[in-house]
């Protein structure tokens, strides 16, 4: 663990980004404050994708600029301080789910750390698998060790794009119970991409809505919840009003689209 | 049908073991049919021809293999470093892939003499062949491998602020692996070949030499016994590393070939084949200057130019090079045309008729290996020096490969899609028109691209070896009588114009796949 590690800020200032003609991210100012969980939700299709790419530094901004800690993107990189789960899992074939894992400490340049290895591992509910390839893993279980991956190098940036998008409810709903309290002790600044409203809220401090396709921000809603968060707590009246409002959100952000889109 | 039902379910060796049963009887057949005629050698004959040389022959194979294996392990070192060096320098890739197809269009029938000269005696010229027919067809799937991998794996290994190195090593080596393998594959027998054909230009001793021999003597079952043995070893140096890749369980690459030529939409326009052509001349130039070589026989391209233009015979020179290159377009046309066209039709037929291809895909899968060019001396025994003769061989030089690739092609057809097709109870018509022939198409087109290089291969051997016509036996010719202007002329023309048949096939090759196949163009 490097001991600058304390969590950056991640700020975007004016960042947009056009493919060709299409305007994917609308120019925008965001501020994610160090440590915390920030949930992206929007419509497919609407850049939330593209906008973790850019923070990671893996797509060139068109205008604007994004910095992470006060340094550009590529900084944070290379100090194997950043993580990203990528939506499709993307995990190396030729590599058993340990070797995937492992593979995330030596481009990080880290020492390889069994213990951890073995304990992500089991977090990830992959006990029993450390020594199966990918090809004859399922969709969710890919996926879980794609978490494992992200996570293992302790990253002080954690990029996740709909990760648990394959994953059965049950064991998504022990995952949202297990992984924040890792990222809680590391104080690491998390980006969470997902489809699911009540992730969205289970899992972080604050909830950005945004439009269909340009992305823009619609809501941006704080989730001042008690962590740590139960299974039960998502029967809680809080929790239900946030959740509502998210949705509601999203619903207004499509209606105000609509004539945008039906005119495209 | 008890025989078709077993065939169905048993393994291809086997299948190709049967196959390559019913082609040695119909062999021995027709030789005691056509016995008397003094063209054909059977099974039996050439056996017996075998056993009582077996000395000879050992030593001979011990020789050429010692410099096909040399030639491979250079060749495909070279294949490597230039794949690696165009995806390190993504910028360098066009004008490595334009260097290598010229390097690799010089027809190894002027090189060769060129090269016995640089060389002198002993085995330089034949190591340095054999390296020059594999590299090519390493280097081509290679790069193709180096970039088999979906571009997350890619951005996986930047989120860590790692770089091209990192790339290679931890991502792309891997999905090479395949792709390495199928050009090894290919490159074993070419590499026996580029050492026989090395050892026709006067070594001492190797199959080669032998063949050379036996058919100076018209020393039928001598002639018959090396291309037997050459086709034999050829197919196990074939069957041996696919058993290597299979250990080492390596799967076969899922496409055969993408275009690797001009990335569609990329191009640099009319002015790159210009700006290509003058840096292969500065090359030239350069390399001949660098190693000090003797201007009597190291032509320069001044010297080219002069002997073409300034010279006072150059109109002469220049009516005897066309007067050869249209008797050679004669016979490379039509038997290049005609082996495609059979390749892809005969590829298309039998998947309708799905026991006949499990027994002709083994067969010819083992059959491609053969090295056509060292047995042209019996093309010719059979086919007598007439065009017709040239033209077979060329167009079976050609056949093989494309239908092998034709065949991988179709079968290739997405398997969903067929689904669909099933669900609306679509014939096997329909489903060759709509879902095959289409997934066919990059196949077929890889394989005449490869062809180009190939069927030129083969007609100047044919030429040089047997018919006396054209610019194969031109530049044969120019060699044994130190002609070296027109020898280098020759040689540029050929390497000139095998590479414009390859960019034309390309040109091809994008544009119909553009409209047919999206999916296989790179982008
Ligand atoms: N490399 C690219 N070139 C051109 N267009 C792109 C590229 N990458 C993304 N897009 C376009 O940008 C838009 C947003 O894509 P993005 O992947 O960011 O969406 P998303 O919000 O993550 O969607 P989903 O929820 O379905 O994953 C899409 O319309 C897509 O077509
Ligand atoms: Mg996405």
């Amino acid at each position: 663990m490097a001991p600058d590690a304390s969590p950056p800020e991640i700020v975007c200032r004016g960042l947009s980004k056009c493919f060709g003609a299409t305007e994917v991210v609308a120019p925008c100012e965001l501020t994610f404050a160090a440590g915390q969980t920030t949930a992206l939700v929007g419509p497919s299709g609407c850049g939330k994708s593209t906008l973790l790419r850019l923070v990671a530094g893996l797509e060139a901004p068109s205008a604007g600029s994004v910095t992470i800690g006060g340094a550009p993107p590529g900084d944070t990189l290379r100090r194997g301080q950043l993580s990203m789960a990528f939506q499709d899992p993307s995990l190396l074939p030729w590599r058993t789910v340990r070797g995937n894992v492992t593979l995330a400490l030596k481009l990080a340049r880290q020492r390889k750390d069994e213990a951890r290895i073995a304990r992500l591992i089991d977090l990830v509910g992959l006990d029993g698998f450390a020594g199966t390839r990918p090809g004859a893993l399922s969709g969710g279980m890919r996926q879980r060790a794609a978490i494992a991956r992200a996570m293992v190098t302790e990253p002080a940036v954690l990029l996740l794009d709909e990760p648990f998008g394959a994953v059965d409810e049950l064991t998504r709903q022990q995952l949202a119970e297990d992984l924040p309290p890792l990222w809680e002790a590391r104080e690491t600044t998390t980006l969470l991409v997902t489809h699911s409203v009540s992730e969205a809220v289970m899992l972080s401090d604050r909830v950005l809505v945004f439009s269909p396709r340009p992305a823009a921000v619609v809501a941006d809603i704080p989730v001042a919840l008690e962590r740590p968060r139960r299974a039960s707590l998502s029967s809680s009246k809080p929790f239900l009003d946030l959740t509502g409002e998210v949705s509601e959100a999203l619903a207004r952000g499509m209606a105000a689209a609509a004539p945008r889109l039906a005119a495209q | 049908m008890i025989v078709a039902a077993a065939m169905r379910r048993s393994d291809p060796v086997l299948r190709a073991a049967l196959g390559l049963l019913l082609i040695v009887a119909l062999w021995e057949l027709s030789a005691r049919a056509l016995s008397g005629a003094y063209i054909l050698a059977g099974p039996v004959e050439v056996a017996r021809y075998l056993a009582q040389n077996s000395g000879l022959m050992v030593r001979a194979l011990r020789e050429t293999l010692w410099s096909a294996a040399q030639g491979f392990f250079w060749g495909n070192l070279a294949a490597v470093t230039l794949a690696v060096t165009a995806i390190v320098m993504p910028r360098s890739e066009r004008v490595v892939s334009a260097l290598a197809l010229l390097v690799f269009c010089l027809p190894l029938v002027a090189t060769g003499p060129i090269l016995r000269v640089l060389y002198g005696p002993g085995d330089g010229p034949q190591i340095t062949l054999a390296a020059l027919a594999v590299y090519y067809t390493t280097y081509v799937p290679l790069l193709v491998g180096l970039r088999a991998a979906p571009a997350t794996w890619f951005e996986l290994v930047q989120s860590y602020g790692r770089g091209r190195a990192a790339e290679l090593w931890h991502v792309r080596a891997m999905t090479a692996l395949p792709y390495l393998f199928a050009g090894l594959q290919i490159a074993a027998p070419a590499a026996f070949l580029g050492a026989m054909v090395g050892e026709f230009t006067g070594a001492e001793r190797g199959m080669g030499v032998l063949t050379i021999r036996a058919m100076r003597a018209l020393d039928v079952p001598g002639a018959w016994a090396l291309a037997s043995l050459a086709a034999a070893i050829s197919v196990a140096a074939y069957a041996a590393i696919g058993a290597l890749a299979r250990a080492v369980s390596v799967a076969p690459p899922p496409v055969i070939l993408s275009p690797p030529g001009a990335p569609v939409g990329r191009r640099l326009g009319a002015l790159a084949p210009l700006g290509l052509t003058i840096l292969a001349l500065v090359l030239w130039w350069g390399l001949l200057e660098g190693f000090g070589l003797n201007a009597f026989f190291a032509k320069r391209p001044g010297d080219v130019f002069e002997a073409l233009m300034l010279a006072p015979d150059a109109a002469q020179t220049r009516a005897t090079l066309l007067a050869a290159l249209r008797e050679t377009a004669i016979a490379v046309v039509p038997g290049y045309l005609a082996g495609l066209a059979l390749g892809a039709a005969l590829a298309t037929l039998i998947v309708l008729v799905p026991v006949a291809s499990t027994v002709a895909m083994p067969l010819a899968v083992a059959l491609r290996s053969v090295p056509i060019v060292t047995s042209a001396p019996l093309g010719v025994l059979l086919l007598g020096r007439g065009e017709a003769g040239t033209i077979t061989l060329v167009a079976l030089m050609v056949f093989f490969p494309t239908f092998v690739a034709c065949l991988h092609g179709l079968r290739q057809a997405p398997g969903q899609i067929l689904d669909v097709f099933d669900s609306y109870a679509a014939g096997p018509v329909a489903r060759l028109v709509h879902v095959r022939l289409p997934a066919m198409l990059p196949a077929f087109f890889a394989a005449a691209r490869m062809a180009v290089p190939a069927s030129v291969l083969a007609v100047t051997v044919v030429e040089w070896l047997a018919t006396g016509q054209g610019i194969g036996s031109l530049m044969a010719l120019s060699a044994s009588l130190s002609d070296y202007d027109m020898l280098w002329a020759s040689v540029a023309v050929v390497a000139l114009l095998s590479a414009a048949g390859y960019g034309l096939v390309s040109r091809a090759e994008a544009l119909v796949l553009s409209r047919y196949a999206a999916e296989q163009v790179r982008r």
